[in-house]
């Protein structure tokens, strides 16, 4: 479980964070939807103690991020945007050592390693390096190090950014088998199509502040629309910075 | 934690030695930094040394073939005329009949006299002249009944105490500076690759996203940068100690002599050196916002060492410098090789100060590392 409380954060001269509070329960699949700008990477950031916040909290599973972050961040995995890739890499070597900084001994990660490229279909890329790899092979090592060492939390920043058709599907897929192994998942994006598709809670931000919270259906009843994407027009009060 | 640390080492090492440019640019120095020292000295010596046999012009030699054998007698004579030394001796003509007559008998040596590389020649043959010189008029004392020594009032011995080793300091002060120098360019690349490389890549955030502490993280990349740099250090070493081998240094009376005592204690001295060479590169790398913009720190940084290193080796600074990381250990080094005793109380503190600086940068580093303007590079 996830929980920010009352998070604001000062960036320079903007206000990308203002008294924001949500929660991301275990089980469910969390999106955080919002135009460009509207503090959706710094939140994720401060959730993982990257970010001081000036004010407020965020807990991981009860644990507060700023007194304890190792302890908070063992419950966490992350896909990040962008990746973070260490070309000089393989597939291999680069889960499984994250899996080792997660507090796995080395021989489990190797194993856990093996098993989460195996679940990932990423058998025949496992011992390439990772330089060269296309934008569905690069997301697929950051999700497999985000799921390693199966955390009950995993945060996704902007998933379906670049992705083709097919790896939007292995996404997708994996994200619902999370969700049914009662992981928490929490992502963020400005795609309508693909938080209506998988979200079970829509939390709308804008200028960092939580404009609206509930499933896609009941946001579109709250604001009397058809599709979520008018909706989230409605709710946010202008149609800048929307990705169809 | 100390099993992520050893994680973290690991995959910085092997991320490193994949990496050609951070292989290279330790390579490159290791071998070529004592080949170039190697030809550097050989040329060095060729031109401090005179050779055995110096060949000038002596012009009209046959109005003087006493004085002619007696130089050759010191190998001095005219030779081939291709390797002929620009210096020229002319008898005069009335040479031999005012030699006779015990009159002054002239005799004109032509030289350049700005020219370096004839200074120790013309020495040689002044030298060789006046014993000559003095030679015939103690012989012409003794015709007179005179004891020569009447005109020799003073006798002055010369009592050289420099003993073979302790010549050519500076020359000792560049061999063991380049050697120091090793542990601090075979890190640099990988310092700069996994800092600020690192945050270019976007790893740093995602690395800083797990739950490791930012102190495990500075432990971790200064121990990959040491090793690397130790490494580099050794590989010197090998390289230096057959290269060296081939330098005449017998014509200098004193001798580099890399042996496995020497490389031991080079090693000892040499880690907190490396210690400090790896947590500086890392510091200033980590507050650089680019890879490029690292490396041009870098290469200003790198002077400080060798501006200390130099007050080493040539006795210019006060003595507070002995004190000093880098100057204090090069110190003890080159008194090693002199075979003098090794100043101990100031090699303890200028290790002592080299990891107190490394401590501290290493603090520092730890601290930056919290900071979001240091992780994102604003």
């Amino acid at each position: 479980m996830i929980k920010v409380a009352n998070l604001s954060k000062r960036i320079g001269d903007v206000q990308a964070l203002n008294d924001l509070s949500f929660e991301a329960l275990d089980g469910q699949i969390t999106g955080l939807l919002g135009p460009n700008g509207a503090g959706k990477t710094t939140c994720l950031r401060t959730v993982f103690g990257l970010l001081k916040p000036d004010n407020g909290t965020a807990e991981i599973d009860g644990i507060d991020v700023a007194k304890f972050p190792v302890e908070a961040k063992q419950q966490l995995g992350l896909f990040p945007d962008p990746f973070g890739l260490y070309e000089r890499l393989t597939p291999r070597e680069y889960v499984s050592y994250f899996a080792e900084l997660n507090g796995l001994p080395r021989a489990q990660a190797k194993a856990a390693a093996a098993s989460v490229l195996n679940k990932l279909h990423m058998d025949d890329i496992a011992d390439r390096k990772c330089k060269g790899f296309s934008q569905g092979q690069r997301m697929k090592t950051a999700l497999a190090q985000a799921i390693v060492h199966e955390p009950t939390n995993i945060i996704l920043d902007e998933p379906t950014r670049g992705l083709d058709v097919m790896s939007t599907r292995v996404l997708r897929d994996l994200l619902k088998d999370l969700k049914a192994a009662g992981h928490c998942v929490l992502f963020s994006s400005h795609v309508m199509q693909e938080v209506a598709a998988l979200c079970d809670r829509v939390i709308v931000m804008a200028q960092g502040k939580v404009v609206a919270i509930g499933s896609p259906e009941q946001l579109c009843q709250q604001t009397g629309k058809a599709s979520l994407e008018d909706a989230f027009i409605e709710l946010i009060g202008t149609d800048e910075g929307i990705a169809a | 934690m100390i099993n992520t640390i050893i994680a973290m080492v690991r995959k910085e090492l092997i991320d490193a030695a994949r990496d050609k440019r951070s292989v290279m640019a330790g390579l490159y120095y290791a071998i070529g930094a004592p080949l170039m020292m190697c030809g550097m000295f050989m040329l060095l010596i060729g031109q401090i040394t005179s050779p055995e046999a110096l060949n000038i012009t002596i012009t009209h030699g046959e109005r003087a073939p006493d004085l002619v054998k007696f130089l050759a007698s010191d190998d001095i004579s005219q030779g081939d005329k291709a390797d002929r030394k620009e210096i020229e001796l002319i008898i005069s003509q009335d040479y031999a009949s005012n030699m006779a007559k015990s009159r002054a008998a002239e005799l004109t040596l032509i030289a350049d006299n700005s020219n370096e590389k004839l200074q120790s020649s013309i020495r040689r043959i002044e030298k060789s002249l006046q014993q000559y010189s003095a030679e015939m008029g103690s012989l012409r004392l003794i015709a007179r009944g005179i004891d020569p020594k009447v005109v020799q009032p003073i006798k002055v011995t010369i009592e050289d105490q420099a003993t073979s080793d302790s010549k050519g300091g500076m020359i000792l002060g560049i061999a063991i500076f380049m050697m120091v120098y090793a542990v601090f360019i075979s890190g640099m690349n990988l310092a700069i690759d996994t800092s600020a490389g690192e945050r270019e890549r976007n790893s740093l955030a995602l690395l800083l996203s797990h739950p490791v502490s930012t102190r495990d993280i500075v432990l971790a990349k200064v121990t990959a940068v040491t090793i690397f740099a130790m490494l580099g250090l050794i590989l010197t070493l090998i390289i230096s100690k057959i290269a060296y081998g081939f330098v005449p240094w017998q014509e200098l009376g004193f001798s580099v002599n890399i042996t496995p005592d020497f490389i031991g204690l080079m090693l000892v001295i040499g880690l907190p050196i490396a210690l400090m060479a790896a947590s500086l590169q890392l510091f200033v790398s980590f507050m650089a916002k680019s890879f490029k913009e690292a490396q041009s720190y870098l290469t200003i940084v790198l002077i400080v060492p060798m501006m200390l290193s130099m007050a080493a080796s040539y006795n210019i600074a006060p003595d507070t410098l002995q004190w000093l990381p880098v100057s204090g250990q090069m110190q003890a080094l080159i008194a090693f090789i002199k075979g003098k005793e090794i100043p101990q109380m100031q090699l303890l503190l200028s290790s002592a100060t080299t990891l107190a600086i490394t401590l501290a940068l290493m603090f520092g580093m730890e601290r930056s590392l919290k900071s979001e303007k240091i992780v994102f590079g604003l």
